[in-house]
């Protein structure tokens, strides 16, 4: 379809994209949340401890968060999802043929995880470029999967495992994430006419700023999702109850996604702003659940940790709608992978301190604590971003705008 | 042979505590007072000592007209079982009671029953020494009441009802174990099916194949070099002094061929959908080509300078929005 100048890309082929990167994200973090199922089978077969097995998982996000976008400015998106397609899918292949804990090392954790992050931050970028209007709706929905897929290949992988045991069952999985290559073949084949200029982006005051925002958000993010059950358990309710708290907060997490993409993207309020109410959201709730699981009622933890789920949902969506308003669309690429690993790092930190805070008092509520102090600082941290408290976007563009127009390499006009 | 000279020398044991259902006996007569409702052939070999030291009492009251009581037996015992029944309101003088065991009435263990201080009451010792003495045991009042005692070894606790898989030429790990709060037992042994008869898995023997861990209450046994003759039921055996224990688990031995189905079918179906995908775009850009020449870059580009722009001054008159 050729597009007449001047008309914002917004739908069209770009919904295929989100299909596609709803696919992409699917068998990349469903994927990875499923294989809890494959960790006793590992712990038995290799005779290994629990420990040494769970590094298979930390190895594979960390290769993950450190390629990142750095190829795909180079290459253009289309190659490098497609041959992270190809490696993750290898990967796990070669995976179903291990005769000891390191090959898993070497093929789930290394290849798969050099894979995966060959798709997810090109993918995004992909996507992010082919909206304005309904940007946030757009990504809400992509990585609405992340929480959607769980759930789906959860029982599919029971079966598969019961069928063909572990080694069946990930060389399957391997087929499957193949199917990440003909996704990637959907992006349109464009030359990268946009230089590699990732590390100017890195001196920007705004984009440190946000650098910094995103990386507390990170630190207290995941916090719930890894204590919440422990927690939960060590107030007094069963085991069920338990698991059906940390449920609830991912099915709302879904809903949040989606509907705070759509909700953004009415314009009634500028993103940032809704970024920072949500993040605060999120943090208020982390911060009200040691507060309501120790009044001992079900309900009271059951809401919060609900409202929980739909705030960090919804501050999902955001978080990377906002990057291109910081930086600039054609920047994107570049900035995103620079951005997650720098949060990502933060969200490594992030979670054993809450542990280790868990470890010195004798319970959560220091873990919570300080989880929803940091999102709370990291929206603080927002309002600090230039013309934060300006009604409109326009005057802020334009002051960068005219700020870089003298800059090296500026693609943009005025 | 000698289970025969077992129950002679415990029969007169019996006799020489003060029992009060115990007939006469001679001696030289092999019949006895319980007489065994099945004479199967012995299926343990006799591991308990000739006289069992231990007694065991049970007393159960009964309040409705049903009960069922569990008792686990290790060791051969001497079990004394009481059952006490208040009635059903008649108030007869004397009712008929009796015993049974798996469902067969005991003969010998017809009684009159007298009420007394409003209750009824029917007494009866049994020695447990082997496999073939446990079972259900019932007192019955008349039609009326009955109470059932389930006689019997600890039972291996997770019973895994899914068939265990693996694949020829791979090894595989089975597990058995007794809950921690139940007694250990004294050996475990494992079993193959073959046919109808469970045969013994000597791992001594086939070391290369086979490998037998005991560890208390817990036991491992790992196949190596599997082959799919391999597949079948394998028995765990808990060894106690009075019986086995046995728990089961199914193995399937699989060829790779089984996953690598439904692996090509997805492969097929990835390569089909690329293949479409580029095609599609060939013939695409093919049509594009002869009409718009290279208009299409022109616009990739131009597009790419607006989006960031979308609220920038020059283009105002056609988007006002706030971001």
């Amino acid at each position: 379809t050729v597009r007449a100048p001047g008309e914002d890309p917004d739908g069209g082929w770009g919904w295929v994209l989100v299909a596609a990167f709803f696919v992409c994200n699917s068998l990349i973090y469903g994927l990875m949340r499923v294989f809890g199922i494959f960790f006793v089978e590992f712990v038995q077969y290799f005779e290994e401890s629990a420990q040494a097995i769970s590094w298979i998982s930390s190895i594979g996000v960390a290769t993950q968060q450190s390629t990142g976008a750095a190829l795909g400015n180079a290459y253009g998106a289309r190659v490098v999802v497609m041959a992270g397609g190809l490696l993750a899918g290898l990967g796990l292949i070669l995976a179903s043929q291990a005769t000891s804990l390191f090959h898993l090392y070497l093929s789930m954790g290394v290849m798969s995880g050099l894979g995966w992050g060959l798709i997810f931050s090109p993918m995004m970028a992909t996507v992010i470029a082919h909206f304005t209007r309904r940007r946030t709706l757009a990504l809400g929905v992509s990585l609405s999967s992340i929480g959607l897929s769980a759930f789906a290949f959860n029982p599919l992988f029971q079966m598969l495992k019961e069928m063909y045991t572990w080694r069946g069952a990930l060389l399957i999985s391997g087929a499957l994430s193949f199917n990440i290559i003909p996704c990637g073949a959907l992006i349109q084949p464009k030359k990268p006419s946009l230089a590699a200029e990732r590390l100017s982006v890195l001196f920007e005051r705004p984009y440190i700023t946000y650098v910094i925002a995103a990386s507390l958000f990170n630190a207290g993010y995941f916090v719930p999702y890894f204590h919440l059950v422990a927690h939960s358990r060590q107030v007094g309710f069963s085991e069920y109850q338990a698991a059906f708290v940390l449920s609830a907060a991912g099915a709302t997490d879904i809903l949040g996604r989606i509907f705070s993409g759509w909700f953004s993207d009415l314009g009634h309020f500028r993103l940032i702003h809704l970024l920072a109410v949500w993040t605060a959201l999120t943090g208020l709730s982390i911060l009200l659940l040691p507060v309501s699981s120790l009044t001992a009622l079900y309900p009271a933890l059951m809401v919060v940790s609900s409202v929980y789920g739909f705030c960090s949902g919804a501050l999902t969506s955001l978080v990377f709608a906002v990057l291109p308003q910081i930086v600039g669309v054609s920047r994107v690429m570049g900035a995103l992978g620079l951005f997650q690993m720098i949060e990502s790092g933060a969200g490594l930190i992030g979670t054993p301190l809450s542990g280790f805070l868990r470890d010195i008092t004798g319970d959560y509520v220091a873990s919570f604590m300080m989880a929803g102090s940091c999102l709370i600082l990291g929206s603080l941290t927002l309002g600090t971003l230039p013309h934060f408290f300006s009604c409109t976007l326009r005057n802020i563009l334009n002051t960068v705008a005219i700020k870089t127009k003298h800059g090296p390499n500026e693609q943009r006009a005025t | 042979m000698s289970v025969s000279c077992l129950h002679f020398s415990s029969q007169l044991l019996l006799l020489l505590s003060f029992h009060r259902h115990v007939n006469t006996i001679s001696e030289n007569t092999t019949s006895i007072t319980e007489p065994r409702v099945e004479t199967p052939a012995p299926k343990t070999p006799p591991l308990a000592p000739l006289i069992p030291t231990q007694t065991a009492q049970r007393n159960v009251l009964l309040t409705g007209e049903n009960h069922t009581e569990e008792i686990e037996v290790v060791n051969p015992v001497v079990l004394n079982l009481e059952c006490i029944w208040p009635g059903n309101g008649k108030r007869l003088p004397n009712i008929t009671g009796y015993w049974t065991k798996d469902g067969q009435t005991i003969e010998t263990s017809y009684s009159n029953i007298q009420l007394e201080n409003d209750l009824y009451r029917l007494i009866r010792e049994f020695t447990i020494m082997n496999e073939d003495d446990l079972g259900n045991y019932s007192c019955l009042f008349g039609p009326k009441a009955k109470v059932k005692f389930i006689v019997a070894a600890p039972h291996l606790g997770e019973v895994r009802d899914k068939p265990i898989v693996s694949y020829v030429g791979d090894s595989v790990v089975m597990v058995c174990k007794m809950d921690e709060k139940k007694p250990q037992p004294i050996s475990w042994n494992w079993y193959i099916q073959n046919g109808t008869n469970k045969v013994q898995i000597e791992s001594d023997s086939n070391a290369h194949k086979y490998k037998i861990t005991k560890d208390g209450n817990k036991t491992k046994l790992l196949v190596y070099n599997l082959t799919e003759s391999d597949s079948g039921v394998y028995y765990c055996g808990a060894v106690y002094a009075v019986a086995i224990s046995m728990g089961y688990m199914q193995l399937r031995v699989i060829t790779y061929y089984e996953p690598l189905k439904p692996f090509m079918g997805i492969l097929a179906e990835v390569v089909i959908l690329v293949a479409v995908i580029l095609l599609y775009e060939k013939i695409g850009s093919r049509k594009h080509g002869e009409s718009a020449g290279t208009e299409e870059n022109k616009d990739e580009t131009n597009n790419l300078s607006h989006r960031d722009n979308d609220v920038a001054v020059a283009h105002s008159s056609t988007r006002q929005r706030k971001v």
